[in-house]
């Protein structure tokens, strides 16, 4: 495992430290991570790729404060997720993290614009609606249920609806794994500027490894272990990489 | 308005069936708690209102006579507040056009107004004038039934005399709330009258100048509300003036029943209601646990995005008030409008000089809380599950519901015996288990209801069946004024149209059993008497002893007394001997309590030869003959009271008929609560199932397939929870008829096979009824869709 070069390791956004995490199932108990350390980085764009199976969701949820802990501990700056109280954990969720997911969750009786509005009315500065539509493109569209929205206009919602509390971290799990290829290099684009115009730190899992080239630092997984973790120093546009 | 609250009215939309369903519960029970609360409140307030007003009195004493002057050691008692003596007495009373002779009992009143106990309200024209001596107020019931108004005169038969009366005023009183002549148990406005004559008047008519025949006092604070000593010391003091009865207020017949009615309403309001609501809240819950599920990905989310649980518990919760809520309104709306026609009814059997449905506020706030309430405590379980997951967990699909093999499984033969849809239909039940415990729970308080309500008529038709067509078998019961001979009892079986006549000797006594004392009256029959036949519980002839009593069971039971114990008897009349007396015989019956003796035999026990009170009499159906009967017997001064059972049964069968509306009632109310269970789980359970209903439609089901299984599976828990709550029905119906049970009435519990029957097919009719409606969402549901839905 590569050590974080000295630039990027001005500052520690989250930590992980020899974090497992083990599900019962019924009568079987399954290891879904085993003693995983892992640095995050305020600013960066990380993408954790690895098969089915191999731990990725599991480490968002547990970052994202989603799911707790069997081993080991998760810091967020100097703040430790893992002690947290479900009050804290709800804070945490509501004022720092971002969430994206890959089937987009949205509420499906609610518009594209009241989707976001969910989000918006738990923060308490939050960005412009409207605004938070138009970062996805989507300001037209707003009025529209879910069900009358492509793949790819859902899960430009979903990005608003994040985007819309101003988080800190946004955490994208497969955002691109339900759309096509144009629609998915669209999301993805969005996912950049945000983090290249607004600073925000973007977690991404996917399977998919050509989307690896695109990140500032690659983590790959494998049955529940990080097995690779590297720096890419020259990350590629989202519209130059195929798959 | 917030966008989850947005989202909450779109999903109220989207579930209206399924929410309009347990609104409908919840609105009965909150119906029936207000129905019987405010009718409760209406009749306990108008209660203490009038009697205040009427000063009623707190016991009474009655005497054969007893000079004035008597009375002062009794008025000097500290227990005793106030004390009044009045003057009262028997009287028939002649109409123009009414062919039968009528009851009535007549009270003194001061010539002059002023406050007195057992006051009275004019209703029409006023107090006695000082025009003329006989004047007379009319109680306004009979006075209505018999189109009497001031102005008017009437001809009454006073102490062997007739006399016509001047009518000043009619009048109301709160000794006679509910007023019933003598033998009877609902009120004949047409058969029997209160009248009030000034004291002179009485004095002078019946001849007990300076004196009275009945005393009524109120209590001081001294009494601590319990007249029974004072009582006990009064029947000493006045012994020599032949004391009849002593009746403290809650043994006043009209309080009485008053009095109980009131009680009974009281439990009713708290059992009824809690039986609906404990279902309304039991079928939130299952709504609310599978919305909640339906939407774990959305909590999950929500969690995701910073809502806290108890944000999204608020979220839930509004959903389960909007029920409760509606549910609220429509109950507290219903149950104001069914407590106007209750306190109405009421009305007709009590009479009060007002008797409103008041709005009574904190009735509706508190139909609203318990509604909120019921509501919210379904919401509460029923999304607790999804909220207690982590949102991680919530986000992903939920496992498979348990499997495994249900216990029917075990029994091999059976379980291979069944097709497919059986074996469906009988994991789900088994697997389902909230959903079928709130099912088989709805319909066991449904039943309940149903069972109730019909065993509540049976019994009524059962009562007049025993006592008025086995027990007592007269068409007409005499009352003389005073004992007779042998002579008066073949004077009556001349009278025209009488086939045959038998005597009858009432003699008032008191019984004692060790301390234990109760007041009551002997009625003496012949051997061998065909028109008052005493039986026992299974409706078998028993035969009057010649030597000993035969008493009723509840008097025996009053008085720890069993068959072949020997009882004190001290009658109120002759030598006031007290003798032991054998008790032969234990009989049942329902009204009053009853205690018969050879004729012969209790004459001999009041040192009479042969004395004979009454006659009863079997008469010709022919009205010619009946009425020239009755002719007869309005001319004759030794007759005090005439009652006709054809009459009794009558106003019973009026009584029947009003009964009725209250079961149709119920019967709505039973269906209601089946419908809506049944409709909520068949909903949900559908709703959960739409990915196996579509599998099962690529399969080649009709929707009429499909329905069926939905159907067996309603059909499943509706007779289960219908047989669990036939015997709850009849465990209520035992407990109403011990709320009741009086010295006065008793219910009969009684049932039949029809009864069992007919709750079970209404209870499958109602389940048929509702199935309707699911098929109709199965048969347009779109399969297609929920086949290419997420789970």
């Amino acid at each position: 495992m590569s050590q974080p070069t000295a630039d990027k390791a001005n500052r520690v956004l989250l930590r992980l430290q020899n974090v497992g995490k083990t599900f019962q199932m019924g009568e079987v108990a399954v290891e879904a991570l085993s003693d995983v350390s892992l640095d995050v980085y305020a600013g960066e764009f990380l993408v954790m790729v690895g098969p089915s199976g191999s731990g990725k969701t599991t480490i968002l949820n547990l970052v994202g404060g989603l799911d707790s802990v069997t081993a080991g501990r998760v810091w967020f700056e100097d703040r430790e997720i893992t002690a947290f109280t479900p009050a804290e954990l709800t804070r945490y969720r509501r004022e720092t993290v971002g969430f994206i997911f890959q089937f987009y969750n949205l509420v499906p009786n609610l518009t594209a614009c009241e989707n976001v509005m969910v989000s918006t009315e738990l923060s308490r500065d939050p960005m412009d609606v409207v605004e938070a539509l138009r970062l996805v493109d989507m300001e037209d569209r707003m009025d529209h249920f879910p069900s009358q929205l492509s793949g790819g206009e859902q899960q430009r919602v979903a990005i608003a609806r994040a985007l819309a509390k101003k988080p800190t971290l946004l955490l994208c799990d497969e955002p691109t794994g339900s759309l096509d290829f144009a629609t998915g290099k669209r999301v993805l684009r969005t996912l950049l500027d945000l983090k290249q115009q607004l600073g925000k730190t973007v977690v991404l899992i996917t399977h998919n490894s050509a989307i690896a080239q695109m990140a500032d630092r690659v983590v790959r997984l494998r049955s529940g272990q990080v097995v690779e973790l590297h720096d890419n120093p020259q990350p590629l546009p989202p519209e130059e990489v195929v798959w | 308005m917030k966008t989850l609250d947005r989202k909450l009215l779109r999903e109220v939309r989207g579930h209206l069936g399924m929410l309009l369903a347990v609104t409908s519960i919840i609105a009965v029970g909150v119906t029936c708690l207000v129905t019987m609360v405010s009718a409760y409140m209406n009749l306990a307030e108008a209660k203490q209102l009038y009697y205040a007003q009427c000063r009623m009195a707190d016991f009474s004493i009655e005497l054969k006579k007893v000079p004035l002057a008597e009375l002062a050691p009794l008025a000097a008692m500290p227990e005793v507040a106030e004390l009044r003596s009045r003057i009262q007495h028997s009287v028939t009373v002649d109409l123009p056009g009414v062919i039968e002779p009528i009851s009535g009992q007549i009270y003194s009143l001061p010539d002059q107004r002023r406050p007195v106990i057992d006051d009275i309200v004019i209703r029409q024209g006023s107090y006695f004038t000082d025009r003329r001596d006989n004047e007379v107020i009319v109680n306004e019931k009979f006075a209505k039934a018999h189109r009497l108004r001031p102005g008017l005169w009437i001809r009454m038969l006073l102490n062997n005399r007739q006399q016509e009366l001047f009518i000043v005023g009619t009048a109301i009183s709160s000794e006679f709330v509910y007023l019933i002549g003598p033998g009877a148990i609902v009120p004949d406005d047409k058969r029997f009258g209160v009248f009030y004559m000034k004291r002179t008047y009485a004095e002078e008519t019946f001849d007990f100048e300076g004196s009275a025949n009945q005393v009524l006092g109120r209590l001081s604070a001294a009494a601590g509300g319990d007249s029974r000593e004072v009582l006990r010391r009064a029947e000493d003091m006045l012994s020599s003036y032949g004391v009849f009865t002593t009746t403290p207020l809650e043994d006043q017949p009209s309080n009485k029943f008053l009095t109980q009615e009131i009680q009974g309403l009281k439990s009713f309001a708290v059992i009824i209601p809690c039986m609906f609501l404990a279902v309304a809240a039991l079928v939130m819950n299952v709504l609310l646990g599978r919305l909640a599920q339906q939407q774990r990905i959305v909590v999950g989310t929500l969690k995701a995005l910073g809502y806290s649980d108890l944000q999204i518990f608020r979220h839930f919760l509004k959903f389960g008030l909007i029920v409760g809520i509606a549910g609220g309104l429509i109950g507290c709306g219903l149950g104001w409008w069914l407590a106007k026609l209750l306190t109405a009814l009421y009305g007709i059997f009590y009479q009060f000089p007002e008797l409103h449905n008041r709005l009574h506020w904190s009735v509706l706030a508190v139909g609203m809380l318990v509604s909120a309430g019921c509501a919210a405590l379904g919401s509460l379980r029923g999304s607790r599950a999804v909220l207690r997951l982590h949102p991680a967990e919530a986000m992903r699909p939920s496992p498979p519901r348990r499997g495994g093999a249900i216990l029917i499984e075990r029994i091999g033969w059976l379980w291979r015996s069944l097709g497919s849809g059986w074996r469906m239909v009988l994991r789900n039940v088994s697997r389902s288990r909230m959903r079928t415990a709130a099912c088989i729970f709805a319909a066991a308080m449904g039943a309940c209801v149903l069972v109730n309500g019909f065993m509540m008529q049976l019994s009524l038709g059962f009562l007049i069946d025993f006592q008025f067509q086995r027990i007592m078998r007269s068409d007409i019961d005499l009352t003389f004024n005073d004992e007779r001979g042998r002579d008066a009892l073949a004077e009556a079986a001349r009278l025209p149209g009488v086939n045959r006549a038998e005597p009858t000797l009432n003699v008032a006594c008191t019984f004692i059993n060790g301390w234990r004392r109760k007041k009551g009256s002997i009625t003496g029959l012949l051997s061998d008497a065909t028109m008052t036949i005493p039986r026992d519980i299974e409706g078998r002839r028993l035969r009057i002893p010649a030597h000993g009593i035969m008493m009723s069971r509840q008097l025996a039971k009053s008085l720890g007394i069993e068959r072949g114990d020997l009882v004190g008897v001290e009658p109120i009349k002759g030598q006031r001997r007290l003798c032991s007396v054998p008790v032969v015989e234990i009989s049942d019956s329902y009204l009053g309590t009853a205690v018969y003796a050879d004729i012969q035999y209790l004459s001999r026990l009041v040192d009479e030869e042969f004395a004979i009170s009454g006659v009863q009499l079997a008469v010709d159906r022919n009205p010619v003959h009946r009425a020239a009967l009755y002719r007869e017997l309005k001319r004759l001064p030794a007759v005090q009271a005439v009652s006709s059972r054809a009459d009794m049964i009558r106003n019973l069968e009026d009584i029947l008929k009003t009964q009725s509306i209250f079961i149709a009632m119920l019967v709505l109310f039973a269906g209601i609560v089946f419908f809506g269970s049944i409709l909520n789980a068949s909903l949900v359970s559908l709703a959960e199932r739409q990915r196996e209903v579509a599998t099962l439609r690529v399969l080649g089901y009709g929707p009429w397939q499909i329905g069926s299984l939905l159907f067996r599976e309603s059909m499943i828990t509706t007779i289960l929870g219908t047989l669990l709550g036939m015997p709850l029905g009849y465990l209520m119906t035992l407990a109403i008829a011990a709320e009741y049970a009086s010295d006065l009435f008793r219910l009969p519990v009684v049932t039949s096979p029809g009864l069992w029957i007919l709750t079970m097919v209404l209870a499958i009719v109602f389940g048929l009824i509702t199935h309707l409606f699911v098929q109709r969402t199965i048969n347009k549901m779109d399969w297609l869709d929920a086949l290419k839905m997420q789970e």
